[in-house]
């Protein structure tokens, strides 16, 4: 453990791996495929000169971050992953090579959602989305029955401690 | 309180009807005066399509006016919109994290103002705008709004007796004011646009240019010509400031401060003190040289049109009466001077880290430019300047509930928040942030837009610090 802060410990489903991989994929080769017929336009009506260089390097790009989102990163992003809700505190840790905690305090949340699309619904999982008035963090890939209490949890432990206003109180 | 629902001040037709002018001035401009005589083709369409558009504009305007109300009830207030689609917005006071007036020259004429109460909300519809309201109307809704927990019994108490005024702005100070923004200076702009604008119609360059020759034959001419230019910007610009930062005014009560500025048109700002999210101290290069600092309020709602920004005390006072100012306002905040630096070898790590930047200008250039390949070298050069002097002002402290940071080269800025106004805290390190034992902190806190303060290679030690810190104190 590189911080000596106490680390939250609930894991994400291991079937998003598989998902990742899919859409991964579906969202590369879409660029891939804009990129390849932009090279063909631009090839056959003789496009300005730094055009062809600049979509050879977006799409020598493009094939790198190929290979490490589908067949790389999926797994160890799966892996790393972690949550915990308690009645204080959202937790979450996320990343591997760039380490990501998360703290939020249980009396910041503003709303709690979750939603599916078609890839997660195969496999009956949620993404879990907790905002505050800041920003919003997603849990990926909870399984139904969980993400469904996960997100009444977090209401209930929200709404106990509800606006800001009985904190300003006390000062 | 309770009052029913009201209409706007029918002066709202008047500023509704000026703003549309104003807007609409280019066509007008073009159509009735330009081509006034034109009335063949598609001129004529447009005259036609531009007095109807016109007329629909005024009808509607007097239907809004007639159906928009606004209503105080239990302790909100109810604003009723719409002409065709109906809507209705209630807006609990004690959601309003900051209210401001601006009066411009028409308003004080007409014994008028503007008001909005701003919410803290992310939505388009945050804050609660009356863009006309009688001066004495604007004064009662602020009383109610101010005066959260007070009720309907005892009311008729007129402003907290306990408001001091904590500052004033002297002649000394508007003067220091006009030197150090350097406003004296905006006459040269000015003149300018002046010159080019006239230049479009009568072809000054012939003219200029033998302005230009005869001056250079009688040099010593130029002398008095410079001092009366100087005498009148400088004046100019004192002018400007007077409007700008004249008759500021600063002062507070137990529960709220009060800003106060401008002359002609002025402006006012008050907030919660305890809604106040955290401040800021921010010192320019000038300021700094000359021993001076701004301080600013962070507030959740919004803050004025950029040029008015209200919420900062006096931009123009001394450091050290700045922090005074603040301590007074302010008792739960300290701003500390003794900040902790980053550790030594983190200079290292700043210099090392990629150089996204410089390498996207490289190839750019290569590709486009290869004869100007060399601006590369400069860009790499302004890097590395720019990151020795983000490691050389970075400095973090925390004490008791407080979080202060420091940020900047020339012009640096604090920033000093107290815990229970932290939204969120994230800490991340990359694999290079491991080799060298770093890590990065950010935390966010409400205001428009949110405020995200980052601190890149802070200690370990210190980031597990303040995460458990964080993790105990809520």
């Amino acid at each position: 453990m590189y911080l000596h802060i106490t680390e939250p410990s609930q894991k994400i489903s291991s079937k998003i791996i598989g998902i990742w991989r899919v859409t991964n994929t579906i969202g590369h080769t879409i660029v891939l495929a804009i990129l390849g017929a932009l090279l063909y336009f631009s090839q056959t009506f003789q496009w300005v000169g730094w055009i062809d260089p600049l979509l050879y390097i977006l799409i020598g790009l493009m094939i790198i971050s190929a290979v490490f989102s589908i067949f790389i990163e999926p797994a160890f992003l799966q892996k790393s992953w972690r949550y915990e809700i308690d009645e204080e505190f959202v937790q979450l840790k996320h990343g591997r090579f760039n380490q990501y905690h998360t703290l939020i305090p249980m009396e910041k949340v503003e709303y709690v959602t979750t939603d599916q699309g078609p890839f997660l619904r195969k496999h009956d999982l949620y993404n879990v989305k907790i905002g505050t008035t800041t920003s919003s963090h997603t849990i990926p890939a909870i399984h139904k029955d969980e993400a469904i209490a996960l997100r009444s949890q977090i209401a209930v432990f929200a709404k106990v401690k509800d606006t800001d206003a009985e904190r300003e109180e006390k000062e | 309180m309770m009052t029913q629902p009201k209409r706007y001040h029918p002066a709202w037709l008047l500023f509704e009807f000026f703003s549309f002018l104003k807007n609409s001035f280019i066509f007008i401009f073009f159509l009735f005066i330009l081509r006034a005589g034109t009335n063949t083709g598609w001129v004529l369409w447009a005259k036609y399509l531009f007095i109807f558009f016109a007329i629909w504009t005024l009808i509607h305007m007097v239907l809004k006016w007639i159906f928009h109300t606004y209503q105080i009830k239990n302790e909100s207030i109810i604003l009723r919109e719409g002409v065709f689609v109906k809507q209705q917005r209630t807006v609990p006071f004690e959601r309003i994290q900051n209210n401001q007036t601006s009066t411009n020259f028409l308003h004080r004429m007409l014994g008028l103002t503007s008001l909005s109460l701003e919410t803290g909300t992310s939505d388009a519809q945050s804050s609660v705008k009356f863009t006309v309201l009688s001066f004495d109307e604007a004064q009662q809704i602020l009383k109610v709004v101010n005066d959260q927990k007070g009720s309907d019994d005892e009311e008729e108490e007129d402003e907290p007796a306990n408001k001091t005024i904590y500052f004033r702005s002297t002649k000394k100070d508007t003067l220091k004011a006009a030197f150090t923004s350097f406003s004296f200076l905006a006459i040269f702009p000015i003149l300018a646009a002046l010159y080019f604008q006239v230049d479009d119609f009568f072809s000054l360059d012939e003219s200029a240019q033998n302005i230009f020759s005869y001056f250079a034959n009688h040099l010593w001419l130029l002398v008095p010509i410079f001092i009366a230019a100087m005498i009148l910007s400088v004046g100019i610009g004192y002018i400007q400031t007077v409007i700008k930062y004249g008759n500021y005014e600063i002062s507070a009560d137990d529960e709220r401060i009060y800003i106060q500025k401008g002359v002609l048109s002025t402006s006012s700002f008050s907030i919660p003190k305890k809604k106040v999210q955290a401040i800021t101290i921010h010192q320019s290069f000038i300021k700094r040289l000359l021993n001076m600092a701004e301080v600013k309020l962070v507030s959740a709602g919004k803050m004025g049109d950029g040029k008015q920004e209200t919420n900062s005390l006096y931009p123009f006072m001394s450091r050290q009466e700045a922090y005074r100012l603040t301590n007074e306002l302010l008792p739960h905040y300290h701003i500390e001077e003794n900040m902790k630096k980053l550790p030594r070898k983190v200079l290292l790590l700043k210099l090392i880290s990629p150089y996204y930047g410089t390498l996207i200008v490289g190839i750019g250039l290569f590709i486009f430019q290869r004869e100007w390949l060399w601006i590369t070298g400069i860009v790499f050069l302004l890097a590395i300047v720019s990151r020795v002097l983000d490691y050389l002002f970075t400095s973090y402290l925390r004490h008791g509930d407080f979080i202060q940071t420091r940020k900047g080269g020339f012009s640096n800025e604090t920033f000093l928040t107290r815990i229970e106004r932290i939204q969120q805290i994230q800490v991340r390190h990359s694999w290079i942030q491991r080799k060298f034992g770093v890590s990065t902190l950010e935390f966010s806190n409400r205001s428009k837009p949110v405020h995200v303060s980052q601190l890149a290679d802070v200690p370990k030690e210190d980031v597990s610090d303040f995460y458990r810190w964080f993790k105990l104190k809520q």
